[in-house]
């Protein structure tokens, strides 16, 4: 990796970096506290999700290709580190199979879908998506059918796999990083704004998506693989099905698609909504999600990120104009910028 | 040879049903360009509603159905008025759009949870199982009634389309949208009432349906998949066209159970789905038209 590549990665402010070792430390420190406590299971699970919320993003926010199909990926990777697990092998080569698995599916499903533009590759995503729950549910001898497959419980510890979440989440997030800053990220965002013109610049459009499309489904693969293991259990309806795809895009849609904050607020809200409220009513997230969906895109399409923008450039024209002496002058553009942008 | 015979004739009857699903998905698409994901919502709410008049009020599905159909005419229209025209709007499909659609069906199919709970509900009335035969062939009464709705549905709509303003214009928003908006035609009151018929046909199949199947909030969601591969084979935008891919879908799905295991069926229609959305974006029709095009220049 050459110099830029970390400078990419890492450059930040000092208190930024003050801030996120802080963060890691104080996460870090947690389950040493009470190993068996809620809090070990509840930030596993809040890191694989956001883990998972990242990698939607970058198909999704960064290039602007909506997939209603990373379900797949997610029961590929639960599968394949469940079968380790059964096999008597290490979950965690499991683990990294069930990633080149997903890796060469997400080739093969995104070669003839990636020729679909917008709304029609998300159709054709959901239509992946169930062709392939409904064959896992069908191929009972490998997935175990519709009563799923339990797994060893035996190594079964709850610190380990709240870090392996926590090293998942922040290689994804550094990953993120890189792909905003680098040339990557450039083309990627061509894609989104204009596919023809990027094509007609000499991005190439196809591998581009494939590359975005590939990286996220080893980032979900191996989250799958995460989950699987904590729920010492797996079955094909819940792994692969349509319900976990709408999880993992509500998340960086809720908190903002292609913006670096977003998908984490979004990863974070989702777990949180859905861990408070799931066991009291069993459906009632998912009513809670389409009111999140359907307010975010009637009124602010960029999630929480966008009302955080909207309540920042309000709170500084107010201070602007009224408090703070001496910002008096810059005030009028700020007015300005606040009027195109509604 | 009289199996091959029963499974064409059960193919047909199918086929009446599946087109009658999917005119309205055809048609909101056509006028405003949407992806309409709730339509799942739709059919599965008609269902739910038919059940409720059945089970308490006694009350036939088939008498109810024209009830229901007027009842989500309305709701459409209001869904339409209050919701969806105020994300905005292009010539082709935008992603707000469908995942707005998609945020309705969400919450519908949730309600639909709360009010009626996850248990499979059913209608049985007294010609449920009532069927006659025709030289060896057995067709049941409501398969029967169900495919003479879905022709006639096509045949009202067929004229509808061609003699009344409202399909005039609709058709005219369908092929060229800045052209029907020079020549004044009003194109929200017209996407309006688009909406509204297309709720109202989803809703319509819903009740119908809810007399040969049982049913859980999750209803619809196997038959929106179906409803837009029957939509896409037949080129989105044509009411013929909807009940071509009807008779695909709905013959290749017949006789499937043939030589493979019925439960993997639904998986028959995404297959479709996805090879005919990659092979020919434009649908059968339109595919067929371009070949015949590059064959008279070709000569």
């Amino acid at each position: 990796m050459s110099r830029n590549t970390w400078h990419r990665i890492f450059s930040t402010s000092g208190l930024g970096w003050l801030l996120a070792v802080a963060c890691v430390g104080a996460l870090l420190y947690v389950p040493s506290r009470n190993p068996q406590g809620y809090l070990v299971f509840l930030g596993m699970s809040t890191f694989a999700h956001i883990a998972m919320s990242y990698a939607w993003d970058i198909l999704g926010g960064l290039t602007g290709q909506v997939s209603f199909g990373y379900g797949v990926y997610f029961g590929l990777g639960a599968y394949a580190t469940g079968i380790a697990m059964l096999q008597g092998v290490s979950p965690y080569v499991g683990m990294v199979l069930g990633a080149l698995i997903a890796l060469l599916m997400s080739i093969v499903i995104g070669v003839p879908t990636f020729r679909l533009r917008g709304p029609y590759f998300a159709i054709a995503t959901i239509g992946v998506n169930e062709a392939v729950r409904v064959i896992m549910l069908n191929w009972r001898s490998v997935t175990g059918g519709a009563s799923g497959l339990p797994l060893p419980s035996t190594g079964f510890s709850g610190p380990i796999l709240y870090r392996d979440a926590l090293i998942l989440m922040l290689a994804t997030i550094l990953l993120y990083r890189w792909i905003m800053r680098a040339p990557l990220g450039l083309a990627l965002n061509a894609i989104r704004e204009d596919e023809d013109a990027a094509a007609a610049l000499g991005v190439n459009t196809l591998l581009y998506k494939l590359i975005a499309h590939g990286l996220g489904a080893i980032v979900v693969a191996l989250a799958g693989g995460i989950i699987a293991r904590w729920d010492v259990y797996i079955e094909p309806i819940s792994t692969f099905g349509f319900g976990r795809s709408i999880e993992i895009l509500m998340m960086p849609v809720i908190g903002g698609t292609g913006t670096f904050w977003g998908p984490l607020i979004g990863g974070f809200v989702l777990t949180a909504v859905k861990d408070q409220i799931v066991s009291a009513y069993p459906n009632l997230h998912l009513l809670i999600y389409g009111l999140l969906l359907a307010l975010i895109m009637l009124f602010e399409p960029k999630g929480a990120v966008g009302v955080a923008r909207r309540l920042r450039r309000w709170i500084r024209a107010r201070v602007g104009s009224s408090v703070v002496p001496g910002a008096g002058k810059e005030a009028p553009t700020e007015h300005g910028k606040v009027a195109g942008g509604r | 040879m009289s199996q091959f015979l029963q499974i064409l004739v059960n193919g047909l009857l199918l086929a009446g049903l599946y087109a009658t699903m999917s005119y309205g998905l055809a048609m909101i698409y056509g006028v405003m360009k949407i992806i309409n994901l709730a339509h799942a919502a739709f059919i599965m709410l008609g269902a739910y509603l038919a059940w409720t008049l059945f089970t308490y009020a006694h009350i036939d599905p088939l008498l109810s159905a024209p009830l229901i159909t007027i009842f989500f005419f309305v709701f459409g229209m209001l869904l339409y008025r209050f919701v969806v025209r105020r994300v905005p709007m292009a010539d082709v499909p935008t992603l707000p759009s469908l995942l707005l659609l998609f945020a309705i069906w969400l919450i519908l199919k949730n309600l639909a949870y709360l009010i009626w709970t996850g248990n499979d509900r059913a209608i049985l009335t007294s010609y449920t199982f009532t069927a006659f035969d025709i030289g060896g062939i057995r067709i049941g009464l409501i398969q029967f009634i169900i495919f003479l709705v879905g022709i006639g549905i096509l045949l009202v709509l067929r004229v509808f389309m061609s003699r009344t303003y409202v399909g005039l214009a609709i058709r005219a928003l369908t092929q060229n949208r800045e052209a029907s908006l020079l020549v004044g035609i009003p194109a929200d009151q017209i996407a309006m009432i688009a909406f509204g018929m297309g709720t109202a046909l989803a809703a319509l199949a819903g009740a119908l349906m809810a007399l040969l199947y049982s049913f859980t909030p999750e209803f619809g969601s196997t038959f929106l998949l179906r409803a837009f591969c029957i939509v896409v084979l037949g080129g989105l935008e044509s009411f013929g066209g909807v009940a071509f891919g009807a008779l695909v879908l709905a013959l290749a799905e017949s006789y499937a159970v043939t030589f493979m295991e019925a439960s993997l069926q639904p998986a028959i229609a995404f297959t479709i789905l996805v090879i005919a959305l990659i092979v020919m974006p434009t649908g059968i029709a339109r595919t067929f038209e371009e070949w015949q095009i590059k064959r008279q220049i070709a000569q």
